[in-house]
C-alpha cells in the first residue's frame, strides 16, 4: 500500500493514474473517457437481444412447467403476515415446516371452522424457534398449531426460516419495497423462481459424480407452489413427472458416499423438550392454546425418521412434557392412505384430505376450533386423485402403511 | 438500498429522468441531495441523523480551520472533526468489540465482569462516509484543498449516493468542483454509464452471488476440516466473490455517476495480477488504500525516519486498515498478514532492488502474489481463529482423512470462473476497460452487453447486501 515501496515497473502510459500514484496530494477531478464507439447502436443491439433472450427464456420456462402467479415464499412475505400478530385477535396460527405448509388446505379449514388461520409455517425450517417468537409475543392468545416434522423439529439451528424471523423484527423499507414489486414480476413472469436461477441450474446438473461431495443433486430443489392467497402446496410436476420425484426423494436421504447422519442425542433432545415446554407454558399463561400435529410422511424417509429420532423419544416424550394435545398420523387411520409422492409432502388434492381429516380431529380436541353446522362433509382417501402412477400404495403416510 | 435490488432500479430510473428534466442547476442539485437521503434512508431512516451530524461538524470544522488564527486553534478545529467522527465509528462499529475484550482481559486477570448485553446495530456505509467526510476537514487542516463553497454542494458530496454506502471513498478535491458547474452526461456517457452498471451487476449478482457464494460457503462454513482441494477451491471462490462483489459494487456506482454526468476514480485496477504486494495494494480498493496512506501512513513518518519507523509506520497501518474491515481479531490479523508482507518485500527490494525479472519469473511471481493474498483471505472470510487455522492446514493438505465437501460442478465452475478472472486481469494489467472497449468491434460489444443483461436477469438475484456494506 504505501508508496514509498516501487513496484518492479513503471506506471504504462495506457494506464489511467489513480490516488496510489498520487501520494500526499489533493486528488483531482477524476477523468472518465467514453470509449469511442458507436453506442447508440450498440446500445439498441444489446436491448434488443437481452429482450429477445430473456422473451425465449420465458418461453422455454412455461414449457418446462413453470407458471406466472406462481410466487414464492419471501421473508418479507413472512414478515407481513407475522405482523398480523401484533395487530390484533388472531383465533389460530400455524407454525411449521414445509410439511404442514403444504399439507394444510386453508380454504378447506375456513370452510369446516369458519375461520383462515394465520400460516406462518417456513420450508425447511425448525418449528421451535417459531413456536418461541410466537409465545414471546403478547398479542397472541389464540389457538397455535405446531406443524412438526421431527427431524426438523429436534435440532438447534433455525434452517431456513432464519432470514424470515429476522425480516419479522427489522424490515428495511426498501426491502418492504422490493418484495412489492417483486409480486408485481411474479405475477406476470413464470422464470421468475428461485429454482431456476443460472446458478442453481447449471449446479443442479451434477449427478454426484464426486462422490461424498455436497452435490446439488441431493439438495431439496423445487418444491413449492404458492397462489396469490398465500396457499402453498406440493408443486404439482413432482406428481407427474417421475425424473422430479426421483431427485426430490433423494433430496431426503443420506448422500451417497456421506456416513448415515447418527441418531438425534440426548442433550438436543432434552434442550427442545424444555424449550417447547417453556413456549407452551407462556402461551398458555396468557389464555392461548398449542396443539400439535405430526403430518405424513413414508417409505425410506419415514424409517430414517424413526430411526433419528424414535416417536418414544420425539413426539411422545414432547406431548407428555408440555402437556399438550397432539395428532399423529399413526394415531388415525382417517390421516393414512394419502398420496405421497417424494414421501414427505402430500400431492395438492390430499392435502384437502388430510386438513379435513385433522382438523376434525382438531375440534374434538380442542375448543378452541369447532366445525360448523354448515360445514361441508367428510373427504377420505378416495377424494385424493392420485396422479401420478406406481407408487401410492407403497407411498401411503404412515409407518404402518410401509 | 442496494444496487442489485428492483427497488433500486426504480429508484434509479426515476432519479434519471429527474435530472434530465431542465431544471436549474442548483434545482438539479437538491433533487440529488434528496434523493441520496432517500437512497440511505431506505435501510434505516433514523441514521439519517448520523449522516447529518458528520456533514454539519466537518462543515463547520472546515469554516473554523479556515478563519482560525492559531495554530492551535486550527488544531483543536481538526481534533474536533476527528473525534467526532471516528467517535462515533467506534461507538457503533467498535464498542460492543472493545467490551468484549475488556471482559476477556477482567476474566484473565481473574475479575468476573459480565459486559451489558449490545443491541447497537451498525449504520450502513458509516466506515465510508466516515472517511469521506475526514478527509474533508483533513485537507483543508493539511492546507491540501480550500473548504467548499457553499453548504449544498459540500453536504452533496458527502451524501451522493453513488458512492455513499461503499465508496469509492471520494476526496472533497474529487468531488465538489464538479458539483459547482452544470453538467450534463451525453448520450453515449450515458449508455457507457448503463454498459459500465450492467457489468458491476453481473459480477456481483452472476458471479459473486450465484456461482462463487455457494462454494466459499461450503467449504468456510462446513462443519468438518477440508481437504486440500476442498480448501483451496473454498478459498479461490472467496478471493473471486469478495472481488466481484466489491469491484461490481464500484464498477456500478461508477457507471450510475457517469449516467448522471459526474466522473468517480477507478477503484480496482486488475489486482490479481499484481506482482508483490506494494502493486496489490496500488490495484485493490485503491481509494481506501490511498486513504490510509495519506492520511495514517504518511502523518506516522512514512519512509521518512528510517528503517525501523517505516516498519512500524507500515505494520500500524495495516493492522488499523485490517480493523477498519471490521470489529473482530481476524481482520487485524488479515491487515498484519498483510503489513509483513509490505514489509518483507521492502526488505527484499533493498537488497536486490537492481534484481529484473524475466517473463517466466514474472508471471511466476504473479501467481506466488496472488497464491500469497488468497492465504490473506482464509483470515479474512474465517469467522475464528480456530475456523482460519483449519482451512490453513486444508490447504497445506494437513487435514487427516478429509471428506469431500463440493461437488464436481462446483470444483469445475469455480475454476473456470477464477482461470478466467485471473486470465483476464493479467490481460489488462496494464491498460484499461475504455482502452481495451475501444478495440472491440462493436457488434461483439452489443453482445456481450446483452449476454451480460440476460445472465443478470435469468440469475435474478436475492437482493443480497455487497459484503462491504457490513465494513
Amino acid at each position: 500500500m504505501p508508496s514509498s515501496i516501487s513496484s518492479f515497473e513503471a506506471l504504462p502510459d495506457a494506464v489511467r493514474a489513480t490516488a496510489a500514484d498520487r501520494p500526499g496530494e489533493a486528488q483531482p477531478v477524476p477523468v472518465r473517457p467514453v470509449p469511442p464507439r458507436p453506442w447508440r447502436g450498440i446500445a439498441a443491439t444489446a436491448v434488443l437481444l437481452a429482450v429477445i433472450a430473456i422473451a425465449g427464456w420465458e418461453w422455454q420456462m412455461r414449457r418446462v412447467g413453470l407458471r406466472a402467479g406462481d410466487y414464492g415464499i419471501e421473508p418479507s412475505g413472512w414478515a407481513a403476515a407475522r405482523r398480523q400478530i401484533d395487530m390484533g385477535d388472531l383465533p389460530v396460527a400455524i407454525v411449521g415446516d414445509s410439511r404442514i405448509l403444504f399439507d394444510t388446505d386453508l380454504d378447506r379449514f375456513q370452510q369446516l371452522t369458519g375461520v383462515r388461520p394465520l400460516q406462518l409455517a417456513l420450508p425447511g425450517s425448525n418449528a421451535r424457534p417459531f413456536l418461541e417468537d410466537v409465545a414471546n409475543d403478547p398479542h397472541f392468545h389464540g389457538l397455535l398449531i405446531v406443524g412438526l416434522a421431527d427431524m426438523s423439529y429436534f435440532r438447534d439451528g433455525i434452517g431456513n426460516g432464519e432470514r424470515a424471523l429476522d425480516r419479522s423484527h427489522s424490515e428495511m423499507p426498501s426491502q418492504r419495497t422490493g418484495y412489492l414489486l417483486s409480486r408485481v414480476l411474479e405475477r406476470n413472469f413464470a422464470f421468475i423462481d428461485p429454482a431456476y436461477r443460472l446458478s442453481t441450474l447449471v449446479y443442479t446438473t451434477d449427478r454426484g459424480q464426486r462422490r461424498g461431495g455436497a452435490s446439488w443433486y441431493y439438495r431439496p430443489w423445487k418444491l413449492i407452489q404458492v397462489d396469490e392467497r398465500g396457499q402453498a402446496s406440493l408443486w404439482s410436476k413432482i406428481e407427474t413427472d417421475s425424473h422430479l420425484r426421483a431427485q426430490a426423494r433423494q433430496a431426503w436421504l443420506d448422500m451417497p458416499g456421506r456416513p448415515p447422519r447418527p441418531p438425534v442425542d440426548a442433550k438436543t433432545i432434552e434442550s427442545t423438550l424444555a424449550k417447547t415446554q417453556a413456549a407452551v407454558a407462556r402461551i398458555r399463561a396468557r389464555g392461548g392454546d398449542v396443539v400439535f400435529v405430526r403430518p405424513p410422511s413414508s417409505g425410506p424417509l419415514r424409517v430414517r425418521e424413526e430411526q433419528r429420532i424414535p416417536r418414544r423419544l420425539g413426539w411422545d416424550a414432547l406431548l407428555a412434557r408440555a402437556q399438550a394435545v397432539g395428532i399423529h398420523v399413526d394415531d388415525h387411520p382417517q390421516l393414512q392412505g394419502l398420496d405421497i409422492p417424494e414421501w414427505s409432502h402430500l400431492s395438492q388434492r390430499c392435502a384437502s384430505v388430510y386438513t379435513d381429516a385433522y382438523v376434525r380431529l382438531l375440534a374434538a380436541a380442542t375448543s378452541r376450533v369447532a366445525i360448523r353446522a354448515d360445514a361441508p362433509g367428510p373427504l377420505t382417501p378416495r377424494d385424493c386423485v392420485t396422479k401420478s402412477p406406481g407408487h401410492t400404495a407403497a407411498d401411503a403416510g404412515s409407518l404402518s402403511g410401509q | 438500498m442496494v444496487f442489485n435490488s428492483l427497488t433500486f432500479a426504480v429508484f434509479f430510473v426515476l432519479v434519471l429522468a429527474m435530472h434530465s428534466l431542465p431544471l436549474g442547476w442548483t434545482t438539479k442539485k437538491v433533487n440529488l441531495l434528496l434523493a441520496s437521503y432517500l437512497f440511505y434512508a431506505a435501510w434505516n431512516p433514523p441514521f439519517i441523523i448520523l449522516l447529518w451530524i458528520s456533514t454539519v461538524v466537518d462543515w463547520y470544522a472546515a469554516q473554523g480551520l479556515v478563519h482560525a488564527q492559531r495554530p492551535l486553534a486550527r488544531k483543536a478545529w481538526m481534533l474536533l472533526s476527528v473525534v467526532v467522527n471516528l467517535g462515533m465509528l467506534a461507538w457503533f462499529k467498535y464498542g460492543e468489540f472493545a467490551l468484549d475484550n475488556f471482559a476477556a482481559l477482567m476474566h484473565s486477570l481473574g475479575v468476573a465482569y459480565q459486559p451489558p448485553k449490545s443491541d447497537i446495530v451498525l449504520p450502513v456505509g458509516i466506515s465510508f462516509y466516515t472517511f469521506a467526510t475526514l478527509s474533508y476537514t483533513l485537507d483543508v487542516y493539511l492546507r491540501r484543498a480550500m473548504p467548499a463553497r457553499n453548504f449544498l454542494d459540500y453536504a452533496l458530496f458527502v451524501t451522493f449516493f453513488p458512492h455513499l454506502v461503499a465508496g469509492p471513498i471520494m476526496r472533497p478535491t474529487e468531488l465538489v468542483p464538479q458539483f459547482e458547474q452544470p453538467r450534463r452526461a451525453s448520450g453515449d456517457a450515458i449508455r457507457f454509464g448503463l454498459a459500465l452498471m450492467t457489468l458491476g451487476l453481473f459480477m456481483k449478482v452472476v458471479l459473486a452471488d450465484g456461482f462463487l457464494a455457494p462454494p466459499a460457503e461450503g467449504v468456510f462454513d462446513a462443519k468438518t476440516a477440508p481437504g486440500a482441494l476442498d480448501a483451496w477451491i473454498g478459498t479461490l471462490a472467496f478471493s473471486g466473490q469478495i472481488f466481484c462483489d466489491f469491484a461490481g459494487y464500484s464498477t456500478t456506482a461508477i457507471g450510475a455517476a457517469m449516467c448522471l454526468g459526474f466522473a468517480m476514480p477507478d477503484n480496482f485496477r486488475f489486482p490479481y495480477a499484481a506482482i508483490g504486494f506494494s502493486d496489490f495494494w496500488r490495484r485493490w480498493h485503491i481509494t481506501l488504500s490511498s486513504w490510509l496512506r495519506d492520511y495514517l501512513y504518511i502523518p506516522l513518518g512514512g519512509n521518512r525516519h528510517g528503517p525501523a519507523r517505516t516498519y512500524i509506520a507500515l505494520m500500524l497501518t495495516m493492522l488499523l486498515g485490517g480493523l477498519w474491515h471490521g470489529a473482530n481479531w481476524t481482520f487485524v490479523a488479515w491487515g498484519g498478514l498483510h503489513g509483513l508482507y509490505l514489509a518483507g518485500e521492502r526488505m527484499l527490494r533493498s537488497r536486490f532492488g537492481h534484481w529484473r525479472p524475466g517473463p517466466l519469473t514474472f508471471f511466476g511471481l504473479g501467481l506466488l502474489t496472488y497464491a500469497l493474498i488468497n492465504v490473506t483471505w482464509v483470515f479474512f472470510r474465517s469467522k475464528t481463529f480456530e475456523g482460519a487455522f483449519t482451512m490453513l492446514r486444508g490447504m497445506a493438505g494437513a487435514t487427516p482423512h478429509p471428506m469431500p465437501l463440493l461437488s464436481a460442478c462446483e470444483l469445475v465452475a469455480v475454476a473456470l470462473i477464477m482461470t478466467s478472472i485471473v486470465a483476464v486481469h493479467w490481460r489488462m494489467r496494464d491498460t484499461t476497460l475504455e482502452a481495451v472497449v475501444a478495440r472491440i468491434p462493436a457488434p461483439a460489444i452489443a453482445v456481450g452487453w446483452a449476454a451480460m443483461a440476460f445472465a443478470v436477469v435469468v440469475e435474478q438475484g436475492e437482493g443480497n447486501a455487497f459484503i462491504y456494506f457490513q465494513f
